[in-house]
């Protein structure tokens, strides 16, 4: 079924999106979102899970650490992020994907109207459940509300478990960033954690960037991070 | 040696060669089988998915180490499905349960949540489960499919209420006398209602009473893309063949014909074949036949030379009914006030309800709390709160509005003409049905009516239904459209 061409999607994962480094704290609703994934890898909780939430939650994250953790399990996963696949021909994009042991379907509402892409995903769905393979979906909004064209998917989508991924609040995004720095062996004190913090744009990503950008200066230069040091790279 | 020990000498090696993960995953969930025959290492796992893993990846390297423990006296190494009531076997659990028999007391073994739910059979809904091997179905010529068909979809793990009574009866009548009067078989309904559940009920119990029968269960899409690769392939008569060739055609969501014009030619032909053979055909559509826009009439009037049965969503005794007995099937505890709760703020369809009692056991899982009401409102606060927005009164009196077409100054007014004053008692109606709302406080939401005046329109309406069938098909169109 799967031709080779379907394998290749010109689609690069984000070697940094994996689960470990998915900061979700003890006991909330997205660490247990990671449990649920990781146990889907597993083939110990139901096949279809379906993630939604704003952007900047984490939503592609998570779908590419399910790709990755599933890599290192020895399993085919693909990942189809459809802002970028929208322009595809449907049916000809999601044909022999059941072929492989799971999929991971970002930004669903870029295709929610579209009657030839949900009815192309509706099929695909369809075919997974049949074989037993595992689909992930991540949507800006839970099944119940995307503007879907066809009842069939819908009902499909709300059949799966659906978790809600909430982004990081200030508190959360400070721990997350320290966590990143500690993983690159990069000394980052709360104080300089929250002038950081204050000064950037507060999206994860761009925070992110941020401390990338200042462990390439720090190793350059051979400095600490300090408040003066943070000043100089960042501009701020 | 005994069977035992070899696995544990085996499960160390492997735990050292493998990753981690990779040995998390597939090697620690196998259980050891008691029941196996002298000379036979049989190991469990606990899907069909980890096992056809286990078998293609690991089970040379399992023989050769096995052989290696073991090269006096050869033990046969098996992989199946299923439970033990042993643990899973990692080399702890072996040494754990070793040290448990020294000591002679008992000892559970901790894991994760979800990989606990896994080895013991605590909780956990997972759909499709674990299916015994799908029968192939051959027949002359190059084509040969698995049945396909979900051996949990049985009837006795349908949930009967009066929503579904004759779509029931009528697939019972259907797998007892296959090719009888009643063929086709049309069942139609909204999503998420049971169709598939029943028209596979049906297959299973054919092939339960002859294994031999050739069931196929396919989605229309399915039958669509095997004509149109045995066109490419200049195979056509062997899909004629093949397809004009089984005990029993079960095609589901036929509305996807629609638009196909050599699919349904095909399809036509087929019918026309299985029918005059006596072999059952049994489709599901989400309509009637006649209302399947761009299908051939033909066919449109031949669906309809069997049995035509509807399949509506389920009242709220079959909701609570069909989540205890889904509870029941993963094992989870759901007390039924629980149950309640749920199937009263879920009403559209089977498939919610069953997604939504998925989510209430993850979090339960998770969190180590009982499934009660306070942790189901947890769960699924987010679903509630986007119904209470969609089921507020003033989106009642808008939707009613609309539907009857009124204006919702007359809703509100004093006007007691029946055209105004009906749509205001089924408005009142569906607000004491779907909100939290006292009476008194419907009342004033009505203009400033009495509570009296609400709790006759509830009773009014209540009598109407049982009596008058436009009111009935009108709260159902409202309630569809309130609710989903």
């Amino acid at each position: 079924m799967a031709g080779p061409e379907q394998l290749s999607l010109g689609v690069n994962l984000n070697d940094d999106a994996t689960f470990d480094n998915f900061f979700a704290p003890t006991d909330s609703g997205n660490a247990q979102t990671v449990a649920l994934l990781r146990a889907q890898l597993a083939g110990a909780a139901d096949p279809v899970v379906v993630l939604w939430g704003a952007a900047g939650a984490g939503l592609s994250h998570l779908l590419q650490a399910c790709c990755h953790a599933a890599q290192d399990a020895g399993l085919n996963f693909q990942y189809l992020p459809l802002a970028e696949l929208a322009a595809f021909e449907p049916a000809a994009l999601c044909e022999g994907l059941d072929s492989l042991d799971g999929v991971c379907v970002d930004n669903l509402e870029a295709v929610a109207g579209d009657l030839a892409w949900e009815e192309a995903l509706f099929h695909l769905y369809n075919r997974l459940r049949d074989r037993g393979r595992c689909l992930v979906v991540a949507a800006a909004e839970g099944p119940h509300q995307l503007p879907l064209a066809l009842p069939d998917l819908r009902s499909r989508l709300q059949w799966g478990v659906s978790c809600q991924v909430t982004p990081l609040d200030d508190a959360g995004k400070l721990d997350a960033l320290r966590q990143r720095a500690h993983a690159r062996g990069l000394a980052l004190s709360q104080e300089v954690a929250q002038y950081i913090l204050q000064r950037v744009p507060r999206d994860t990503k761009p925070l992110f960037q941020c401390l990338e950008q200042l462990d390439r200066a720090s190793l350059a230069q051979q400095r600490r991070l300090t408040i003066p040091f943070v000043k100089s790279v960042l501009q701020v | 040696m005994l069977p035992q020990s070899v696995w544990k000498l085996c499960a160390s090696s492997l735990q050292d060669e493998l990753p981690s993960q990779q040995f998390n995953t597939w090697i620690r969930p196998l259980q050891i089988d008691d029941s196996a025959q002298p000379g036979e290492l049989r190991l469990l796992a606990p899907n069909r998915f980890v096992c056809d893993w286990v078998n293609e990846k690991f089970l040379h390297r399992i023989r050769e180490l096995v052989e290696s423990f073991q090269a006096d006296n050869a033990l046969n190494v098996v992989v199946g499905t299923g439970k033990s009531a042993r643990p899973a076997f990692t080399p702890q659990a072996i040494e754990r349960e070793e040290a448990n028999a020294h000591q002679g007391r008992d000892q559970r073994i901790e894991s994760e949540p979800y990989r606990e739910s896994m080895h013991s059979g605590a909780p956990a809904v997972q759909s499709p489960p674990a299916q015994p091997p799908q029968q192939i179905v051959e027949v002359e010529g190059a084509l040969k499919h698995r049945n396909n068909l979900n051996r949990s979809f049985s009837f006795a793990s349908f949930v009967e209420g009066k929503s579904n009574q004759l779509g029931l009866a009528a697939s019972r009548q259907v797998a007892e006398n296959p090719g009888g009067s009643y063929n086709p078989l049309f069942i139609y309904g909204g999503v998420g209602l049971g169709k598939t559940h029943l028209m596979q009920a049906v297959g299973n119990e054919m092939v339960n009473k002859n294994p031999n029968a050739k069931v196929i269960y396919l989605h229309s899409e399915r039958f669509v893309a095997d004509m149109v690769k045995a066109l490419q392939l200049n195979a056509i008569n062997d899909f004629k063949r093949y397809y004009r060739s089984v005990d029993a055609l079960l095609i589901d969501d036929i509305q996807f014909f629609a638009g196909k014009e050599r699919s349904q030619e095909e399809f036509f032909h087929t019918f026309n074949s299985l029918l005059e053979g006596g072999q059952q055909i049994i489709l599901t559509c989400d309509r009637y036949p006649k209302e399947i826009n761009g299908l051939e009439e033909r066919l449109k009037s031949r669906f309809g030379w069997g049995l035509t049965v509807a399949v509506e969503p389920p009242e709220l005794e079959t909701r609570v009914a069909i989540l205890m007995k889904k509870a029941e099937q993963v094992g989870a505890d759901l007390p039924p006030e629980a149950a309640f709760f749920i199937a009263q703020r879920i009403r559209s369809n089977v498939r919610e309800l069953e997604g939504a009692l998925k989510r209430v056991i993850a979090n339960a899982q998770f969190t180590g709390r009982p499934m009660d009401v306070d942790l189901v409102r947890e769960a699924l606060k987010d679903l509630l709160a986007l119904q209470d927005k969609q089921v507020g009164i003033d989106n009642i009196q808008r939707v009613v509005g609309e539907y009857y077409k009124i204006k919702m100054n007359d809703m509100l007014s004093k006007r007691r003409s029946r055209s105004v004053a009906r749509p205001r008692q089924v408005a009142m109606a569906l607000a004491k049905e779907l909100t939290n709302h006292s009476l008194p406080e419907i009342g004033e939401a009505f203009g400033g009516r009495d509570h009296t005046t609400v709790l006759h329109a509830c009773r009014k309406i209540k009598q109407m239904q049982e009596e008058d069938a436009d009111i009935r098909e009108d709260m159902k169109n409202l309630l569809r459209s309130l609710t989903t």
